[in-house]
């Protein structure tokens, strides 16, 4: 009788728990850690993003992001209302993301999870409802996103159905990570939040000792990644559009935006009869404000890959980010950003060193970096592709550029092959 | 009886003014060469010239005589030779396209020729198979010989000789009853814009050589708020280096497409490549003739105007036909440019050894000098065998509705491959067919079909790929992106595409068109093309253990190649005393 009542008790609480008090009745230690937490600020996302709009010495994180100004005359102005509107659609109390309101669930798998034995430990899946598409960690899986118009949703499978979409995109398989072959989960290495190896884990703390054969000195500043990454999510020109005015009809083959809220907006608003107004969600604060995000990219690429020096010394791999191009046209149908591409008369497209999740043992050919095209190829076809800034990067130097193709190298290489 | 007669001719004299012109009084002549003064209106359209009334005038008339079952009545008065040969050719029957299609869906082992366009108007939709439905559908509105009318919202094509010739439209005004008719122009002089109504999907040559890509439809950068860069309704592009041809001399298609390769030798030909006349060495390695020796150069010099017959003038090296506008100059080749006569010299193939050594002989000149190649992966087509859609020969609405779908896009050095001349050109997927069907509750894949073709792709360069591009590059050699690497075992390679996994039907990557060992993985539509086998990938990816150091054909090694390979291996030369040590 008592067991019965305990259950009762315990399944009332399981149901009716939806914020994270619940969990700090016990666990008030982590409430703490997590408030820090970069992934209940989203700091790093949100100042980055602002500094290349323009906004200089940004430091507010999701808690202290400040309402959208409600006149637009320059690109800043626009930018705490894309934040909201499209890419804080993923932060741990999203409604999208988590649905249960319980801030530690975002992450973690409630202890009544049978699949995960009781273990609060968080699941792949979890992670991957964020860390998707153009991001990394669905590349851990060997996803690479589809592109947006109607055509791409192929193939279809066997029962007549379009490819899965539920992040709000469909996806090519690529070869995937060899730690995701052998069974390791994101926090088979990033573990430990909040410690040292949560953010960044070290190759090295796992594979201790390298061959000292395929590790030559001359590689000693070449991160892990940027041989072993066997390819990566590379989309140029991220062109966003707000557009007030209910003007659907040319989006009618790019509904899919890699958001399925706005997906289904567009679906409805063109099959109605009368157009609804243009009208999306804020995440943050959950209402509706005027006004539709489009977005769309020049293409996307997984064979391209950039080598740059990283501000901490290391050559590492660089990604296509914050390439934008911005228009707003007001409800009165003005264009009041047009097409625009520099923030204080300088360009606004950017590079980002990142860590793809596309590991394989075998490592890329020594000619895929010292002859990458993307490096020597200065011809048309090349060289728009790399015009941009590096955040925290520098591009490789001349110097650097000529010992990859030195009578050395080339020398070394030819043994090699004539063995 | 004799005076009589005289009397009547006469009279006919003096009354030779079509009645036509009573009421069409204000009509403009067609051009110099068809004066409306000197030809009238009936003999080319037809209707009754002496006639009173407009109901008898305009009995029998034609409104666009140049619709081929016309253009034998009318036109062929003049030019019956050339409507003969547009008749029989491959733009006109489109039998080309029909039956390598038949042969991709799988419905013929080997591709026969059919009637093309005029075949499948006389069959019944219902017994047509699925290919001959697909064809009518989707690919079935681009013929010389459509009816211009039924094009709503895209450009209209068709009409018999006015698809390619005519460069300015009709226009007609009235004003009570006078009615002005301003005559369609037609020339020899044809635009590249009317070669481009038809000639910018499948291997999209026709955009390419302007530099366009069609993209994969984000329609941007958005521009005063709109999708920019619109192809049509739902196709976009980008712009990529176009061919040197054009940002060069900004020659247009017929500059280097002879009138025989166009219009047909009056053979009926298996294949576009079969028609087509000219080659790259007719320009750049010409060989010329006595212009004399040919009536039709100098008929088609005078009916341009703009370009002097030269008296010597190159000839094709496939089929013997003069071309008109390349002329010895001198020492100098030159070409006139056929829209306004302006010249340009052309430059000779060099002797250097990258044009004259053996290992290259088997290279067609587009595997080197073409800079990216359009291409399409995987073609989904999708069947509502329930549904309806407009067929382009029956011109209605017939049971049966398409959709495609595809996988990615792609712009990349070219992949090569054996052509359908037995030399190696650049090569790209054409096309890669998978299908579904949705008929009533039920869903069926009845095949899949991965083909690669090999095209020119008209986006030629002066500058050549460097040696790499094509002897370490796993594209290049057909085997698709990844690592290509070589060890003591040989070459190794890891994919990157994962078909599997993506849900494709097939077990090898989809940019595999072979297996590192030569292995065929998808097939080709021509007899002779193929992939590389596996002596041949050996061999190229072989060469790049002397071409990582003499990467250049300036290196002396190439000056006597055949002594420079002995002498490696008889160990005489620096490198091979330190490599192979």
């Amino acid at each position: 009788m008592r067991n019965i009542i305990k259950l009762i008790i315990l399944s009332t609480i399981l149901l009716t728990t939806t914020d994270a008090n619940e969990c700090t009745k016990c666990h008030i230690n982590k409430m703490q850690q997590c408030k820090t937490n970069v992934h209940f600020t989203l700091k790093k996302a949100i100042n980055t993003t602002r500094k290349t709009f323009g906004i200089k010495d940004s430091n507010v994180t999701l808690q202290t992001l400040p309402k959208p100004p409600k006149t637009v005359k320059k690109p800043k102005d626009l930018v705490d209302d894309i934040l909201r509107r499209k890419c804080l659609r993923c932060h741990l109390t999203s409604q999208t993301v988590n649905p249960t309101k319980n801030l530690c669930l975002a992450c973690h798998n409630p202890h009544s999870n049978k699949a995960d034995s009781f273990k609060a430990k968080p699941s792949q899946e979890k992670c991957l409802k964020c860390h998707n598409g153009e991001f990394i960690g669905t590349d851990y899986l060997g996803k690479f996103p589809h592109d947006y118009d109607k055509s791409y949703r192929s193939p279809i499978d066997k029962d007549g159905f379009y490819p899965n979409a539920k992040d709000g995109i469909d996806y090519h398989f690529l070869a995937q990570d060899i730690h995701h072959q052998k069974g390791l989960t994101c926090i088979s290495c990033h573990n430990k939040e909040g410690g040292k190896n949560w953010l960044k884990p070290k190759c090295t703390s796992c594979h201790q000792s390298l061959s000292p054969n395929n590790h030559k000195s001359d590689h000693s500043r070449l991160s892990c990644t940027s041989c072993h990454a066997s390819w990566m999510v590379n989309s140029y020109n991220l062109n966003i559009f707000r557009d007030d005015t209910p003007s659907y009809r040319q989006w009618r083959r790019l509904t899919m935006q890699f958001d399925p809220k706005l997906e289904q907006f567009l679906v409805n608003a063109l099959k109605a009869k009368t157009p609804p107004p243009p009208k999306m969600v804020d995440y943050l604060d959950n209402i509706e404000k005027r006004g539709i995000w489009y977005s769309g990219w020049k293409f996307k690429r997984w064979e391209n890959f950039l080598l740059v020096n990283s501000k901490d010394g290391k050559i590492e791999l660089a990604k296509p980010m914050f390439q934008y191009k911005i228009s707003y046209k007001d409800s009165n149908s003005t264009m009041v950003l047009d097409n625009i591409s520099q923030v204080n008369g300088k360009k606004i497209e950017a590079f980002l060193v990142k860590h793809p999740h596309t590991i394989t043992k075998k490592p890329k050919s020594c000619e895929q970096c010292h002859n990458n095209p993307t490096l020597f190829d200065k011809t048309q076809i090349n060289k728009t592709l790399f015009q941009g800034k590096l955040i925290d990067a520098t591009v490789l130097t001349k110097e650097q550029l000529e010992k990859m193709q030195s009578r050395k190298y080339k020398q070394e290489r030819a043994k090699t092959l004539l063995k | 009886m004799k005076y009589f007669l005289l009397i009547v001719l006469l009279i006919n004299l003096l009354h030779s003014k079509e009645s036509c012109l009573n009421c069409h009084s204000n009509t403009t002549s067609m051009d110099n060469f068809h004066d409306i003064k000197t030809m009238g209106c009936a003999s080319c359209h037809g209707g009754d010239k002496n006639a009173l009334t407009k109901e008898q005038a305009h009995k029998g008339i034609v409104l666009n005589p140049s619709r081929l079952e016309h253009a034998q009545i009318f036109c062929g008065k003049c030019h019956k030779e050339v409507i003969k040969r547009v008749q029989k050719s491959i733009m006109n029957s489109m039998s080309g396209v029909l039956d390598t299609l038949k042969f991709q869906f799988k419905e013929t082992k080997q591709i026969t020729q059919s009637g093309g366009i005029e075949e499948l108007k006389a069959k019944p939709s219902s017994k047509q198979s699925l290919a001959e439905d697909h064809f009518s559908k989707l690919c079935a509105a681009c013929h010389i010989n459509q009816d211009e009318t039924i094009f709503k919202s895209y450009t209209p094509r068709g009409g018999g000789c006015v698809d390619c010739h005519r460069v300015a439209p009709a226009k007609v005004t009235t004003n009570g009853r006078s009615v002005k008719i301003i005559h369609p122009k037609l020339s020899t002089k044809i635009p590249s814009s009317n070669c481009l109504k038809c000639h910018n999907r499948s291997n999209r040559i026709g955009l390419s050589y302007f530099g366009k890509f069609e993209s994969e439809g984000y329609g941007t950068p958005y521009i005063h708020g709109k999708l920019s860069h619109k192809l049509d309704k739902s196709r976009f592009y980008y712009d990529l280096p176009a061919d040197i041809h054009h940002t060069k001399g900004g020659l247009d298609c017929i500059d280097c497409h002879s009138e025989v390769g166009v219009m047909g030798d009056g053979k009926k030909h298996l294949h576009m490549e079969d028609a087509l006349d000219i080659s790259c060495q007719d320009c750049h390695n010409p060989t010329f003739k006595p212009s004399s020796n040919y009536p039709k150069a100098a008929m088609l010099s005078a009916l341009n105007g703009n370009i002097p017959l030269a008296k010597e003038i190159a000839v094709t090296a496939k089929k013997g036909t003069p071309l008109y506008n390349v002329a010895k100059d001198g020492n100098k080749t030159v070409i006139y440019r056929k829209r306004d006569g302006k010249k340009f010299t052309i430059s000779k193939l060099s002797n250097k050894p990258y044009h004259n050594l053996d290992i290259h002989k088997r290279l067609d000149c587009s595997a080197c000098h073409s800079k990216w190649i359009a291409s399409c992966y995987g073609c989904h087509e999708v069947y509502f065998k329930d549904g309806k859609q407009y067929d382009w020969i029956k011109h209605r609405k017939t049971k049966g509705q398409w959709m495609e779908l595809r996988t990615y896009l792609r712009y990349e050095s070219p992949a090569l491959a054996v052509g359908y001349n037995k030399k190696i050109m650049p090569t790209a997927p054409g096309c890669q067919v998978l299908t579904t069907i949705y008929e009533g509750n039920k869903t069926t894949h009845p095949f899949h079909s991965f083909a690669y073709a090999a095209w020119d792709p008209h986006t030629t360069s002066k500058e050549a790929r460097g040696c790499i591009d094509c002897h370490f590059n796993p594209l290049t050699l057909g085997l698709g992106n990844g690592v290509l690497d070589m060890n003591k075992s040989g070459i190794s390679f890891m994919p990157y595409y994962d078909s599997n996994r993506s849900g494709l039907p097939i077990s090898y990557p989809i940019d595999a068109l072979i297996s590192k060992d030569g292995k065929q993985f998808q097939s080709f539509s021509r007899d002779n093309a193929r992939g590389f086998n596996k002596k041949e990938v050996n061999k190229i990816v072989d060469a790049y253990k002397c071409i990582i150091c003499h990467g250049k054909y300036d290196d002396k090694i190439y000056k006597n190649f055949k002594q420079s390979k002995e002498k490696f291996k008889n160990k005489q030369t620096p490198c091979a005393k330190e490599l192979l040590k």
